[in-house]
């Protein structure tokens, strides 16, 4: 009997702490959602393009905007290594597909804007390329790192997804079979 | 001999490139230090961006260094920061959105628990009021002495 108020003291600090924890892992949950694999929606997202780096496109841009384009999203960074491997490539397929409905739109994540700058000048890049603020589309798309890149068809459905830096020969088998689709 | 020397001279390799690495880290007492303190590496878990010599954490050192150069206080480069990669940046995030109830949890815990605790404590204290003291035996009262040698004399 003397043992039961113990008891009852126990459980329900228990309880109570398990509950503050099963709120944070909903939370977080609910934040991310499931990571888009082929076949699934693209998730919507608005991203803040770098002045310069705008492609005649207004300043924020949404995802579902470009309905009816094919978008290569590429996420990369500056101090990516491997990223530079790949900066060529995009370039080039966004120079030869921009007339034929294609929009490459890079996600710069986790990088300050003096080297993401200088990384962009450096490959004369022209497609559209903004900042992942406080990495909500990272999270939205829940990429494992960069570079990491996704196909989405005119539709705005995933069709492919890249973890690995991309040829130029890779770029344009992909964005050709979404093409003819 | 020729072993002991390849070992020695890796030895003086790994001790200059730590000392590089080192020497590329800003010293304790620059206030550029003192910010990348209270900011996370992004790229290494738990890893503190002041301590950290990867690539990333150079330019968001160098990043901080312009900004104070440029006339900005530490409290608007934290900001800064915050802003552009978000609250999971900070060493100590703010103890709000998602991560609440884990800050509230053992506050509501503890409350829970004091609760009971008191709640155990004033009903003890009650049943003792109520349970009257043993009567203590007293033998200076001259009735209760005759009475209590009756009782012996009858045993």
């Amino acid at each position: 009997m003397k043992g039961k108020p113990l008891l009852i003291a126990t459980v329900s600090v228990g309880v109570v702490l398990l509950a503050g924890i099963f709120f944070v892992a909903l939370n977080l949950v609910m934040q991310q959602g499931a990571r888009p694999t082929p076949g699934s929606p693209a998730p919507d997202f608005t991203l803040k393009l770098y002045p310069g780096y705008r492609a005649g496109l207004p300043e924020e841009i949404r995802l579902s905007d470009l309905r009816g384009s094919v978008v290569v999203i590429n996420f990369w960074a500056s101090w990516c290594v491997e990223c530079h491997k790949e900066a060529q490539a995009l370039e080039g397929i966004y120079r030869a597909y921009k007339d034929r409905g294609v929009v490459v739109l890079g996600v710069d994540y986790l990088d300050t804007e003096a080297p993401a700058l200088a990384y962009l000048k450096q490959y004369d890049v022209t497609y559209p390329n903004g900042i992942d603020l406080q990495q909500r589309i990272a999270k939205a798309y829940r990429i494992t790192g960069v570079p990491e890149t996704f196909f989405i068809d005119r539709d705005g459905v995933v069709r492919e997804v890249v973890i690995a830096p991309l040829t130029e020969a890779q770029l344009r088998t992909m964005i050709e079979a979404l093409i003819e689709d | 001999m020729k072993a002991i020397r390849a070992f020695i001279s890796l030895l003086l390799a790994v001790w200059l490139v730590a000392g590089l690495a080192q020497a590329q880290l800003p010293a304790p007492d620059e206030p550029t230090y003192r910010i990348a303190k209270q900011l996370n590496c992004p790229t290494c878990a738990g890893r503190n961006l002041a301590d950290c010599p990867t690539e990333t954490c150079a330019q968001w050192k160098a990043e901080i260094k312009a900004q104070l150069d440029a006339g900005k206080s530490a409290e608007e480069v934290l900001i800064y920061f915050q802003d552009r990669f978000g609250p999971t940046v900070l060493q100590e995030p703010p103890k709000s959105g998602v991560t609440a109830p884990l800050w509230a949890a053992p506050v509501g815990a503890a409350v829970i628990f004091l609760a009971i605790a008191g709640l155990v404590m004033w009903r003890t204290a009650q049943r003792n009021t109520r349970t009257p003291a043993p009567v203590a035996a007293n033998h200076s009262d001259p009735f209760v002495a005759a009475l209590e040698r009756e009782v012996r004399a009858g045993e």
